[in-house]
């Protein structure tokens, strides 16, 4: 495997791309895998990337194919994905799709369907799909399951309830099922500056800190960004009253269990502060789970675990899509699609996935994640709040305006957690201004009554 | 010289100068114009292909109801002001006291340009982990001291200036070296005969060391000024705009507008917008320098 940061060889599918032109092949999990044409996979350095990499070691051990990954930045992934697919030639074989940005590769009609590779590849039925994130229908522009199959999941982060268990048992506490218990539970342990109740990441991000951070307490609040998304409703409710105290919940944990500088603390701090047993919780992607145990990174190994994220008293717990997608362009070769689809024929195999999970990666394949058996191992104690956590996921949004908004969520979200605005100004500012984006952009859209 | 060899001069100018000039077109002017036309278009993508749809001068307007924007000039301006002028006083003095030595000059030289070495992503890491609210060195400094601890770069009040107080350690070092270039070429006769008729160390600073050293002040300013206008790395790697917008700066908005939020079409107007406060901003330095008799 080659690890390229900086550049790709342009030819390394086409010297290879004459020789298997010709084979037939029928990518098939557990069959064997055919030989492809070396090709390209264009990934961000996420903390689950290292899992990812040693999967794509095994890969070529175990085939022979030749992998190129070109490792970027989560920024400069979604840069260079974009420069590649309106190039006439693209660069990159097999695109990593971030749950927020992949809207804007499917729009933008820059995908192939799976199927139009090869008609006969099925995604497994064990595959998780992810809020039917997979599949797109372009005459409805909605995930309709009946749609075509245009990605396949490659890592399915989204945040848990990490918590210090050795603390909970010291202190006989039950893990939260509502927000109400979390924040009870967090002052009980909160002991500043020798440790935080919970670290929140309500850093302005680049892209998505704050907005991530706080969406499963709107979505648990029964708050929304839009009316109806599926339903092609995109009044814009963000400043509803649900949503309201969702902001004023989240802001209220901050103040009375949380970091002193809750507004300045980007997902980076909050995993610096678990590791050093700084936090007694913190909702944290899976993909950190690793670092927790890790003895080289951690002051904590093996005193943390996890839950799913927290309810309302009215709300279901609602962790949102973080998750990653592996999707083909349309304007590289077909030698080189062939081979990204190969390896993703692969990829999603029983015993690829039980590797990506020895690598240090969450599975996403539901009969992996929901193995009793490897519940029982102490490493992987993260999976049963994990498997419970896939029957609530949702998406933060569908459309491909959702970079726009989501600068704009960042910039009023953090300004609202430092103090700068109010709930209610933040809230009808974001209202505002998402209500622009969309009525410019052309889609049904409308306001509610301000806060 | 005959005129038929001045023509002939002139000629061979003109036939000397045409590759660097058109170059020089393709290079800078024709990206301008690109850009100038993007500015005027809403561009979206479907079936894998662009599509313009013409704007008029809607992108042009909606820069005066951007909010954002409008704090990253302000917030560039008072770094570009503050920044600079700090580097500018701090590298003279730098620059007069090692002109003043003679032995080490060169040892000096050499610590003092360190910073500017340093490639400016370790720059950012070296930084953000000193400024760190729970393990950097500055709140551990506080702390022998008895003091609260700060959060540099998470609050309103600290973040901006303490991404000038990064950008002064980085910079200072680039006015040093070209002020000491000035020292160095300075005429000693002027200073002797100002030690001569009595002039103290900071009369010889004040009526002649600083109207001499005013014509190189000027470039230096003017160099460090619309590089700091620029400036995007620090904020980037410190404090990505916030907290709020506190640090937000024109080159880090024109980047997310451009490159998070894919809006190429205002984006493209906010550049022109900003090329264009840029260059208005260099004329009237140079013409008020001008006027001041400083003639870089």
């Amino acid at each position: 495997m080659n690890i390229d940061t900086k550049r790709r060889d342009l030819l390394a599918g086409g010297a290879m791309a004459g020789a298997v032109a010709g084979m037939a092949w029928t990518p098939r999990a557990g069959a064997q895998t055919p030989k492809a044409a070396p090709f390209t996979i264009v990934i961000n350095n996420s903390p689950w990337f290292d899992g990812f990499r040693k999967t794509v070691e095994d890969y070529e051990k175990e085939t022979g194919n030749k992998v190129n990954l070109d490792v970027n930045p989560f920024g400069g992934s979604l840069e260079k994905q974009r420069a590649s697919v309106r190039a006439k030639d693209g660069m990159f074989d097999l695109l990593i799709m971030n749950g927020l940005y992949y809207q804007e590769m499917y729009h933008g009609g820059f995908l192939t369907p799976i199927n139009d590779i090869d008609p006969k590849f099925r995604l497994d039925p064990q595959m998780i799909a992810y809020d039917n994130t997979v599949f797109w229908d372009e005459a409805t522009k909605t995930h309709d399951p009946k749609g075509k199959l245009m990605s396949v999941p490659v890592n399915g982060n989204i945040p848990l309830l990490l918590y210090r268990a050795d603390l909970y048992e010291q202190n006989k506490l039950q893990v939260p099922k509502t927000w109400d218990e979390l924040l009870a539970n967090a002052k009980k342990l909160h002991n500043p500056p020798r440790m935080y109740g919970i670290v929140q990441r309500g850093a302005r991000g680049a892209p998505n800190d704050v907005s991530y951070d706080w969406w499963p307490y709107l979505y648990s609040f029964n708050g929304s960004l839009f009316r109806d998304e599926a339903k092609g409703d995109f009044t814009v409710t963000i400043n509803s009253k649900e949503a309201k105290a969702a902001l004023d919940f989240y802001i209220r944990m901050a103040k009375e269990a949380g970091h002193p500088q809750t507004g300045g603390l980007a997902q980076a701090q909050i995993i610096q502060n678990m590791v050093t047993g700084r936090a007694a919780h913190a909702l944290l992607v899976i993909a950190a789970w690793s670092q927790m145990d890790d003895p080289t990174k951690s002051a904590v190994v093996g005193k943390v675990n996890a839950a799913c994220v927290p309810g309302s008293a009215t709300g279901k717990p609602a962790p949102v899509l973080g998750h990653w997608l592996g999707g083909i362009p349309k304007n590289v070769p077909k030698p080189r699609q062939e081979a990204a689809l190969t390896f993703l024929a692969w990829f999603q195999s029983r015993n690829a996935q039980m590797n990506y999970l020895k690598a240090g990666s969450p599975p996403v394949r539901q009969d992996v994640l929901s193995d009793q058996e490897l519940w029982k191992d102490p490493k992987n104690r993260w999976m049963p709040a994990m498997a419970e956590s896939s029957q609530y996921v949702r998406l933060m949004w569908s459309v491909p305006e959702g970079a726009q908004i989501g600068d704009i969520l960042e910039l009023r979200l953090n300004q609202a957690v430092i103090g700068e605005l109010t709930s209610d100004k933040a809230l009808n500012m974001i209202a505002d201004e998402t209500h622009t984006i969309m009525q410019r952009a052309g889609y049904k859209t409308g306001r509610i009554a301000p806060l | 010289m005959t005129a038929a060899a001045t023509m002939h001069d002139g000629r061979w100018r003109v036939i000397a100068l045409t590759p660097v000039t058109a170059i020089f077109l393709a290079m800078s002017v024709l990206p301008v114009l690109n850009l100038m036309a993007m500015s005027v278009h809403d561009i979206g993508w479907s079936g894998g292909r662009s599509v313009w749809t013409s704007a008029g001068a809607v992108h042009y307007q909606r820069l005066a109801e951007d909010t954002l924007l409008h704090a990253g000039i302000w917030n560039t301006l008072v770094f570009s002001v503050v920044a600079v002028a700090i580097q500018i006083v701090l590298g003279f003095f730098l620059a007069w006291a090692v002109s003043r030595i003679d032995r080490g000059r060169v040892l000096y030289r050499t610590i003092f340009i360190l910073p500017i070495l340093v490639p400016g992503i370790l720059i950012g890491a070296i930084w953000k982990l000193m400024l760190n609210f729970d393990f950097g060195l500055a709140n551990a400094i506080l702390e022998v001291f008895g003091a609260e601890p700060r959060d540099w770069l998470g609050t309103r009040a600290l973040a901006l200036p303490s991404v000038i107080l990064v950008d002064i350690w980085h910079w200072t070092p680039f006015c040093f070296l070209l002020l000491l270039a000035g020292f160095e070429s300075m005429p000693q006769d002027v200073l002797e005969a100002a030690r001569v008729d009595g002039a103290g160390i900071w009369g010889e600073l004040r009526h002649v060391l600083v109207p001499m050293m005013m014509p190189v002040i000027v470039v230096t300013f003017l160099f460090r000024f619309v590089s700091s206008l620029k400036v995007f790395d620090e904020i980037y790697l410190l404090t990505g705009g916030g907290p709020g917008s506190a640090t937000e700066v024109v080159s880090y908005t024109i980047y997310r507008t451009f490159f998070t939020q894919d809006r190429m079409g205002y984006g493209s107007a906010m550049s022109i917008a900003v090329l264009f406060g840029i260059t208005l901003a260099i004329a009237l330095t140079l013409g008020a320098s001008r006027r001041h008799g400083a003639r870089p």
